[in-house]
Order: structure tokens, then C-alpha cells, then sequence
């Protein structure tokens, strides 16, 4: 990739999503920026730099405007990238957008690959890689929370995270390189002390990698499986939560695909909904296969809905559905409220343990509210578990999981009794990590590190 | 103007620097002239009567392995020898040894003098004559011209030297020695960007005025270590060195005499290191260590000169008096030599190219303190190197550059010539990525084989040491083979065995009783590479890696101003540290990923047009 890009060539690219509306963005970045502007654009008032101005988008061929649009001309280094930019806002057209790009191509500039505004932020060293990410993040927002969430590792705060866990190695390394570098002046390591606060620096490492699970759960939406025996409506409440006829209602005849994935927005957040279709003929249900259907899907699930018929009583089939929730976040939903209740209500808050019981109409669309209420309350993952920063992204993970592997083993080596420099090696690997992680490595901390703590005479 | 003499290369000043480049360059067929302020300090140790210690051992083993004089000089005058770090891992062991300061200097005088092709004079030297920015030769006080191909300046603390006592100061490279000022003068005229360092020095106390029970005494291993991978003879301890404390009594004499410190009233400009820090900088900036150490090192078998080493300074000499007072043992102990403070220009190093000559001035290489590093072995190790290229480059040659993961050597230069110095430069393991394979046992195996072929190591040498290499492998293939059966069942081979944590290679010499041929650091060696194998591994294919990148070369009058997309900031950074390769031009601070990318397109897109050889701005892009 590295090969590929050329940061001499100025790219367009429009910056708000295709599709008609109000207005669109297109930007532009690199040394000729201003000079293609000002080819396509005819300002009323002068381009001064940081300032809106209106004018007229011009066609190359007849030098005839064709659309009214305002400009803003960013001068290097106070831009988005750190390179000359411009930005025009015009009608939200597809046509005039695509216009305008063809334009700004014609007049030298290249279109730009997903993502090269940021990268040349990153690249220029407006951002880190964290940033960068964020960035991406936060556009990509799934959820209001999610949204928060990016901003801050926007603003740095996952980057001083980070940073204060690389301080923290770089500090013990410190320490056992003094007592490496100055054997004369008897600076020991204390075994115990050392080992403690790898120990710290690791307990946080492990929090952010689990953090990961929430971070993606965030990202790509909590999964959550209608569950429920045959012809309990799960179809008819799947279509219903989506509001749209997706699901066929009539089981499918033995293909390879036997569930159904729709996104849906409740509240703050987005749910991967799944719908086990149903099995067998009407009337004549295969228990056992929909069982274990059943039980394969809610061990994927984050949540479950458990759905219930309230016109019959309890079978057997229900009780082994139900007992699908027992390790799980589960929502019981009483389906058929219209229909006269023969389902024993009792037992069934026996089963329910606490967990919320919802009755609904799919068919009529009853009471569907509360259930996504419900839904919103109860299989998020429990926001107060003290995450202070998310790991959103797979390369962090692996990151991560590098670093504390290189943490136990610098525990392991102090543990028994390996030299100080071997314990070292695997501190100064775990920081390099870290530092990774931001896109920079800064050196001369080691040394800046002991001798700020150390009273050293040679 | 009288022209005295013509020589192929000028050496200016016999310092530890000044005789590794003048030994190099006779010795590599080029007629030299090594130029001394007196004829009596060549090679004076001007603080520390010690060579070696962490990182530095490493470095005087890289300059014996080379062909340099150091680590031979060391053993024929070292007079107590130690092993440090013996409890820890062959990678942060080092030996260093505490010399006789007389002999040393004597001897390297002697050995030089014997050396063919090699002249040395006294002078005062005062300009470097250049003509069409190359460099021509050297004049001197008396007024005295000699001309050389290359001129090689190691001045050591000379140049515009100030000697701070109290609050008395006076012009001096070192305690009573004149300092080069015109010297200093020239190079800013020149137009080289200077930086003010400083350094200090303790008192030297009389020995029999010091009453030793007070001090616990540190003697010497029992087995000493040489530092040249070829002495034969066995080392021996001739003194002890003790080791004292200073006490709250002295810290408050300090305290209340601050104002009198130079430093602490601002008298000196110059930053001085951190890492040896003086008396006074320890109770201020450490005022709740109670205690502070120092060691009585002799200087010699035959003086009574004992340096006090942790007690630099530069109070007034008064206060010295009062410090001794306040420390039992010390109380009647006279003063020889009084402690003191020393400021001196030093040239700015990112002004030199990878081969230490100046980018601006041809065939001028700087070597030594000159280039803001501390320490008798960094300046040595700048020296050797120094020398080796300033003949490289009269015979038209490749320079001789060494990687940071080659040789300490080569993370030390590469330091300096990157980052530049705000404080004396030392030599750290730390600083080193690749420290486990920067080795004191493995320093032959990584440089023997460029000494040869730079013509610094005798064909006798270089069959010891094919030898040598030859029999640790035989060793190592054994050591990989031959097994260890339990009793209690399963086996282990030998390699394994060493590798256990609490396993050293002599605990193998009862499963096989011919290694106890071996000696130290062969057996230092085996173990070592055997411990460190997992790393070693990784850090080689890291190299590898990295090399790709680092290696990709800037031809050296490279246009920056041409590459496509680099900021202003980042042409002028460029320029000026004029990097020779995107690993070198990565380190220099400042510089974004951004322009290293712009700089490797480019680069990339020269070497693809060159086969056609049409013009640079040609080269086509897409749009």
C-alpha cells in the first residue's frame, strides 16, 4: 500500500454519502487544491483562507457556471490533513456532486482511496493511529453510546490510556536498568515490588483487551435470537419488531440457510435480530430438531427473546426452550395476548427468575413498545462495568494480547529467577507495542526515566 | 607561513581519540602526524583512573577486535581488574579495570612511538586551512604550516576550555593546561553550530593522610578478565580501591555553601551529564538520601594519588577542605589535586556524516569529546572509527559504517549524528535495541573479520581467531548432541541443560570434563548464545525486517528539494542532518512518517526510471 500512494497528488472525494439531499460536501487535499478550485469555482469575494464564501461552480469546457455553491479554503497547516484543502458545500444532488468530481479530476486531481483524508492527517502527524481509527469510529457510529464512545478516543483519551500504561513500563524498566547499568551502586531490584506493578500494568492491559468483546458487540450490534417452539409466532414478531414482510412465514423446504438476520434500531442501540425458522409441517412440529436449532442459536446469541403462545399451556418443548435462558440475558415474551390466556402465568415467573415477562399481540401489534423497551434495558451489556476506555478494533486486540503475553512472560522470568536483562527484553517488547498501538515510538525515555529517579555517581 | 611537513593524515591532539586514529591510519599505510599540546599527556586519563565498565567494556572489547589499542593498553597497565554484573546475564557484563594513569599514558606514548609511518609533535594548533571547502591542513601557534589530505580533530575538553574553582575561573583544557582558542575560533568561523558542555573532576587526596580502616575495601576478581580477546599472560590485582559515605554533616557544609557553586549561582553556561552528576548536584537534587558513596581509587602502584570517585565538584577549595573534614577517615586528609568544574565548546554532531567527517567540509573529521560524548571509550571508539575512514576515504573507498545492531559503536555514532547532544553523550546498555547480541564475548565473532580487512589485525591474529571460531563450533554441535540421562529416566542434551535459569556452563563440565579446556569467554560465549537463543532469533528477524526499510539508501548529494510533498520543515531538517539512509532519516526528531513515505516513493521512482535515464521530472503518474 505504502507503494501506492503518492502525497504530492492532490484527491477529491465528495464527503457527505450519495443519495439526494439538502446539501453535499466535497473536499479536497494537497498542494494543488487551491489551484483546482479555483479552476472550477468562481468566488464572488476573494478565496480568503477560513472563510465561507459563495459562488458559482464552473463547467471547465464552456467557463458557464451551473450551480451556486460556498467554499472554504483551508491553507496548510490548519486543516483537516495538514495540507491545503478546500471544501465546497453544494446541492445535494448526485448529479452536481458527481459533476463537481469529474471537474476537480479533469483539473488534476486524483480521487481519493477510502479513508486518505485521515490516513494524511495520521500521516502528517495531526493524529495518531488511534485517532485515525476513531475517526472511522465514529462515522460509523451504531449507537449514540458507541458515538460518545469514539469521540473520546477521538480526543485522545484511549491515546493517554495508552500512554500512561507505556509510562508505567518504561518506569519499571527504568528501575531494573539501573540496577543493570550501576551494579556499583547497588540498586536491586525488589523482586516482589517489580513483580506487583507488572502486575498492575497487566490487570489493565487484560481490561481493555476484554473491553474488545463489548467494543465489537457495539460495533456490529447485539445479537439477540427469537427462540420459541413451533408456530409461537416468532416469525410473525420478527417481521413485526422489523416492520417489514421479510420472514416467509410457511417453513423453508431443507435449504442450507435455516435463520434469518435483520438489523433493527431500538434506542441507543442497533440489534442483529435472528429468527430460527420454523420446522415441520403446521401441526406436526419436529420438537427435537427445532430443540436443537434452538440451543445452537442461543449459544451464539447475546440475548434472547423467549417466545411463549399465551393460548396454550406450557409443553414440554417450552420448558426445554426456556431452559435456554438460563445462562443467558433473556426477555419472556408472552405471544397471543389477544387470544384467551391458557398459559399458567404462574409457573412461568417461577421459570422466570426476576427476568422480565412481556406480553404482546405480534399479529396485532400489541404492546410491541414495551418490548423494545425492554430490549434496550435489558441486553446491553451493563454500561456501568467500569470500562473507562473500549478496544473497538481487531488490530488492538492482537496488540494487546502481544503485550500481555510479553508481561506474564517477564512475570514468569522474574518468577524464576532469570538475569534482570532477560525480564527487560520482554518489558521493553511490551512498551515498543504500546507505542504501536499510537503509530510512534519514542526513544531516549529509558534513560530520561532513570535519571530523573536515581542519584548516580561514576 | 613556513611549511614544516606534508603528511597524508593530521591527528590533532593525543588524547584517547587522537591515538586510535593516529594508530589506525599508520598502521593502515597512510603516513600520519599526531599533533600534542604536550608531549607528557599523550593519552592522559584525564578524570576516572579506570577503563571499561557497563556498555564501555563492551566498547574497548569492539576496539580490540577491531585492531585499536585500548583494550591492550588496559591490560598491560591495569592494576586491578573487575568483572561487573557477574551475577547477571552475558549481555550486561562488562569487565573494566582501574589503571596505573602513569604508565598508561607511558606506555601508549612508547607504543606509538614505535609505530612506522607515524610522527608525533608538539604543538599548539590554532586553524584548520581549508581551500574550496576541502580541507588542506593545519597551522599552528608558532605560526608553522603542515599540510595533510585529511586532518582528523580529537581536542578532547580543550577547545575554549574554562576551569571553574568556587568562583574562581580561568582559561584551561584541563587543571593547569592551556586551552585551544583559536582552535574554537576557526571552527565557528568555519560556520559550525557549537554547543557548551561541561564536566567535572574530583579531588585527588595524598594516601597517607587518609586512615583507611575507616572504608570497606573492594578488591579485584580472582580471576581477572583481559579485555583484549589476544593477551595471554595472566592478569594480576596490585591494589584495592574502598568504599566510603558521605554523611549529613558534609550535605549541610554543601547546602550552605551553594551560592560559591558556579553552577548553582549560574556561572556556568554549559550543561553538564546527568549520570555523573557533581557532589552538590547529588544533595540537591537527592535530598533524602542520608548518604551518599564514594570509592578511594588509587592511581597508580607508585603514587600517592588516590581520586575520590562520586565526589566531583566545584566548590572552592575551602569547602573541599570542610567536606573532607566532616568525613571520618577523611579528616586529616590532604588535598594533591583540588576538585573542579570544566566548560568547553564541543561541535554540534549532526553536522557529521555516518563516517564522522563533517558534511560541510570535506576530508575534516571530528572524533572524540569534540562531538559531545564523555567517556576515555567513546572517544576511543569515535577515534578508531575516524581514523579507519578518513584512509578509506583518501584510497576512494566505501566507508566503513557499523549498525546499531553490528556494534555499540555503531549505536553510538548513529546517536550522535541523529539525535545531537544536549548533554554529555555516555553509552548505555540501555540505549543499545539489540543488546543481547552486543556482546563482550561475541565482540570478535561480530568484528574480527572487518578489522582483517581493514588491515588493523595481524595475519597471527586473525588465524587465532579462525581457530577460535572453528573450535566453538565443534563445541556448540557437542553441546547439541550430547545428552544428559536422569536417573530417574528421560534425557536432556547439554544445549538444553545450559539453557535452565540456574544452569551455568560450568555445570556442565562434570557431564563432559573436556570443556574445562575452555577458557572464560568461550565458555562465556557458548553460554550466552545458548541462554539468549529465543531472543536472538527474534531480534534477527526483526533486523531483517527493518533492514529493508533502514537500508534503503540517500545518495549523498541528494536533492531533498526535489522530493514531491515534503513539508519546509522537513526539507530543512533533512538538509541539514543530510541522512544517508530512511532508516537514519526516520530517527531525526521531527521528522512525520509522512515524509518518510514521500522520500521512499521517490526514491523508489528514481531507481525505476534510472535504467532508461530519462529525466527525473519526466517520470509519469496517473492522475
Amino acid at each position: 500500500m505504502i507503494g501506492e500512494i503518492d502525497l504530492n497528488e492532490t484527491i477529491v472525494a465528495m464527503a457527505t454519502p450519495p443519495g439526494p439531499s439538502a446539501l453535499g460536501i466535497i473536499r479536497l487535499s494537497g498542494p494543488a487544491a487551491l489551484e483546482i478550485a479555483t479552476r472550477i469555482f468562481q468566488p464572488r469575494h476573494e478565496l480568503k483562507p477560513w472563510c465561507l464564501v459563495q459562488g458559482y461552480l464552473i463547467d471547465l469546457d464552456q467557463g458557464e457556471p451551473f450551480d451556486e455553491a460556498t467554499a472554504i479554503y483551508f491553507p496548510a497547516p490548519r486543516s483537516y490533513t495538514r495540507e491545503d484543502m478546500v471544501e465546497f458545500i453544494c446541492h445535494g444532488s448526485p448529479i452536481i456532486l458527481e459533476e463537481v468530481v469529474r471537474l476537480a479530476l479533469r483539473a488534476g486531481a486524483r480521487m481519493a482511496h477510502p479513508g486518505e483524508f485521515t490516513l494524511r492527517a495520521y500521516l502528517n502527524g495531526r493524529i495518531d493511529l488511534l485517532q485515525a481509527e476513531a475517526v472511522n469510529d465514529l462515522i460509523r457510529a451504531t449507537s449514540l453510546h458507541q458515538a460518545r464512545l469514539s469521540f473520546s478516543q477521538l480526543s485522545g483519551r484511549l491515546s493517554k490510556k495508552i500512554d500512561s500504561l507505556r509510562e508505567a513500563l518504561i518506569e519499571i524498566l527504568s528501575q531494573i536498568e539501573a540496577a543493570i547499568e550501576f551494579p556499583d551502586e547497588g540498586l536491586q531490584i525488589n523482586k516482589e515490588e517489580t513483580g506487583q506493578k507488572i502486575k498492575e500494568v497487566l490487570a489493565q492491559v487484560e481490561k481493555l483487551i476484554e473491553s474488545h468483546d463489548l467494543g465489537q458487540a457495539m460495533l456490529r450490534g447485539l445479537t439477540v435470537a427469537l427462540v420459541g417452539r413451533a408456530n409461537v409466532g416468532k416469525s410473525t414478531l420478527f417481521n413485526a419488531l422489523l416492520e417489514k414482510d421479510r420472514a416467509i412465514v410457511s417453513p423453508y423446504p431443507g435449504t442450507t440457510r435455516d435463520y434469518l438476520e435483520e438489523k433493527i434500531r431500538v434506542g441507543d442501540f442497533l440489534f442483529n435480530l435472528v429468527d430460527m425458522a420454523g420446522l415441520g409441517q403446521p401441526g406436526h412440529p419436529v420438537e427435537e430438531e427445532g430443540i436443537r436449532r434452538g440451543r445452537q442459536l442461543a449459544s451464539l446469541a447475546e440475548g434472547l427473546l423467549i417466545i411463549l403462545d399465551n393460548s396454550e399451556p406450557l409443553t414440554e418443548a417450552d420448558l426445554e426452550i426456556i431452559a435456554l435462558a438460563r445462562e443467558k440475558k433473556a426477555i419472556f415474551v408472552i405471544n397471543k395476548i389477544d387470544l384467551p390466556g391458557r398459559l399458567e402465568r404462574d409457573r412461568l415467573n417461577d421459570f422466570a427468575s426476576g427476568r422480565q415477562i412481556i406480553g404482546i399481540s405480534a399479529l396485532h401489534r400489541l404492546n410491541l413498545d414495551s418490548l423494545k423497551k425492554a430490549m434496550a434495558e435489558v441486553f446491553p451489556p451493563s454500561l456501568n462495568k467500569n470500562y473507562e476506555e473500549i478496544i473497538f478494533h481487531w488490530r488492538e486486540k492482537i496488540s494487546l494480547e502481544k503485550i500481555r503475553e510479553a508481561l506474564h512472560q517477564a512475570l514468569d522470568l522474574l518468577e524464576t529467577g532469570y538475569s534482570e536483562e532477560f525480564v527487560a527484553e520482554e518489558i521493553r517488547s511490551a512498551a515498543n507495542v504500546l507505542g504501536q498501538l499510537t503509530g510512534e515510538i519514542k526513544s531516549e525515555e529509558i534513560i530520561n526515566a532513570i535519571f530523573s529517579e536515581f542519584c548516580i555517581g561514576k | 607561513m613556513a611549511v614544516i611537513g606534508e603528511y597524508e593524515i593530521i591527528v590533532v591532539g593525543a588524547g584517547h581519540a587522537g591515538c586510535e586514529a593516529a594508530w589506525a591510519s599508520s598502521r593502515m599505510g597512510f603516513e600520519t602526524l599526531l599533533l600534542t599540546i604536550h608531549l607528557e599527556t599523550i593519552a592522559q586519563m584525564s578524570c576516572n583512573p579506570a577503563i571499561g565498565g557497563l556498555a564501555k567494556g563492551q566498547l574497548v572489547r569492539e576496539i580490540d577486535a577491531l585492531g585499536g589499542i585500548m583494550g591492550r593498553l588496559a591490560d598491560e597497565t591495569g592494576i586491578q581488574f573487575r568483572l561487573l554484573n557477574r551475577s547477571r546475564g552475558a549481555a550486561v557484563q562488562a569487565p573494566r579495570a582501574q589503571c596505573d594513569k602513569a604508565k598508561y599514558r607511558l606506555t601508549m606514548k612508547h607504543w606509538l612511538e614505535a609505530t612506522p609511518r607515524l610522527t608525533i609533535f608538539q604543538a599548539i594548533v590554532t586553524e584548520v586551512i581549508l581551500s574550496d571547502g576541502k580541507v588542506r591542513g593545519v597551522r599552528t601557534l608558532d605560526g608553522s604550516e603542515f599540510l595533510g589530505r585529511a586532518v582528523i580533530l580529537t581536542p578532547g575538553t580543550f577547545l575554549n576550555g574554562l576551569i571553574h574553582i568556587g568562583l574562581q575561573s580561568y582559561p584551561a583544557g584541563r587543571a593547569n593546561e592551556p586551552p585551544s582558542i583559536e582552535l574554537s575560533e576557526c571552527l565557528r568561523r568555519l560556520g559550525l553550530k557549537m554547543i557548551r558542555l561541561k564536566t567535572g573532576t574530583p579531588m585527588r587526596l595524598d594516601r597517607q593522610t587518609i586512615d583507611w580502616s575507616f572504608f570497606t575495601p573492594q578488591p579485584g576478581d580472582e580471576d581477572p578478565v583481559p579485555f583484549s580477546f589476544w593477551t595471554k599472560k595472566k592478569l594480576e590485582n596490585k591494589i584495592i580501591c574502598y568504599l566510603g559515605y558521605t554523611n549529613e554533616k558534609t550535605h549541610e557544609i554543601i547546602r550552605r555553601n551553594l551560592d560559591k557553586s558556579p553552577l548553582y549561582s549560574g556561572k556556568i553556561k554549559g550543561i553538564g551529564p546527568r549520570y555523573c552528576p557533581s557532589i552538590e548536584d547529588k544533595v540537591v537534587k537527592f535530598p533524602h538520601h542520608n548518604r551518599h558513596q564514594f570509592f578511594l581509587e588509587p592511581e597508580g602502584v607508585d603514587t600517592a594519588e588516590i581520586y575520590v570517585n562520586g565526589l566531583s565538584s566545584s566548590l572552592p577549595l575551602e569547602v573541599q577542605k570542610e567536606i573532607l573534614k566532616s568525613i571520618p577517615g577523611l579528616d586529616q586528609a590532604k588535598i594533591l589535586r583540588p576538585a573542579y568544574g570544566i566548560e568547553y565548546d564541543a561541535v554540534l554532531p549532526t553536522q557529521l556524516k555516518p563516517n564522522l567527517e563533517l558534511i560541510e567540509i570535506e576530508n575534516l573529521f571530528l572524533a572524540g569529546q569534540i562531538n559531545g560524548t564523555s567517556g576515555y571509550e567513546e572517544a576511543a571508539a569515535q577515534g578508531l572509527m575516524a581514523g579507519i575512514n578518513a584512509c578509506l576515504k583518501l584510497k576512494g573507498e566505501a566507508p566503513f559504517i557499523l549498525r546499531r545492531d553490528q556494534a555499540y559503536i555503531g549505536v553510538l555514532i548513529d546517536d550522535l549524528i541523529s539525535r545531537g547532544v544536549e548533554e554529555p553523550y555516555r553509552l548505555f546498555t540501555s540505549r543499545a535495541e539489540y543488546r543481547l547480541n552486543l556482546r563482550m564475548d561475541n565482540a570478535d565473532q561480530r568484528l574480527t573479520p572487518y578489522g582483517y580487512r581493514l588491515g588493523l589485525i595481524s595475519e597471527d591474529d586473525y588465524r587465532s581467531f579462525l581457530e577460535k571460531k572453528e573450535k566453538l563450533k565443534k563445541v556448540m554441535v557437542f553441546l547439541e548432541s550430547e545428552k544428559i540421562f536422569w536417573p530417574q529416566g528421560g534425557s536432556l542434551t547439554l544445549k538444553k541443560y545450559i539453557k535452565m535459569p540456574q544452569v551455568s556452563f560450568d555445570d556442565v563440565i562434570k557431564y563432559a570434563p573436556q570443556l574445562q579446556e575452555l577458557n572464560s569467554e568461550e565458555k562465556r560465549f557458548l553460554e550466552a548464545e545458548i541462554k539468549y537463543e529465543g531472543y536472538l532469533k527474534k531480534q534477527q528477524r526483526e533486523i531483517q525486517e527493518l533492514s529493508e526499510v533502514e537500508g534503503i539508501k540517500i545518495p549523498p548529494d541528494f536533492d531533498f528539494k526535489k522530493v514531491p510533498g515534503l513539508t519546509r520543515e522537513a526539507i530543512e531538517k533533512l538538509g541539514k542532518f543530510r541522512p544517508s539512509t530512511l532508516g537514519e532519516a526516520r530517527r531525526i526528531p521531527g521528522i512525520t512518517p509522512a515524509a518518510i513515505i514521500n522520500l521512499f516513493v521517490y526514491i523508489k521512482k528514481i531507481k525505476q526510471a534510472k535504467p532508461e535515464k530519462t529525466g527525473l521530472a519526466d517520470v509519469s503518474r496517473e492522475t
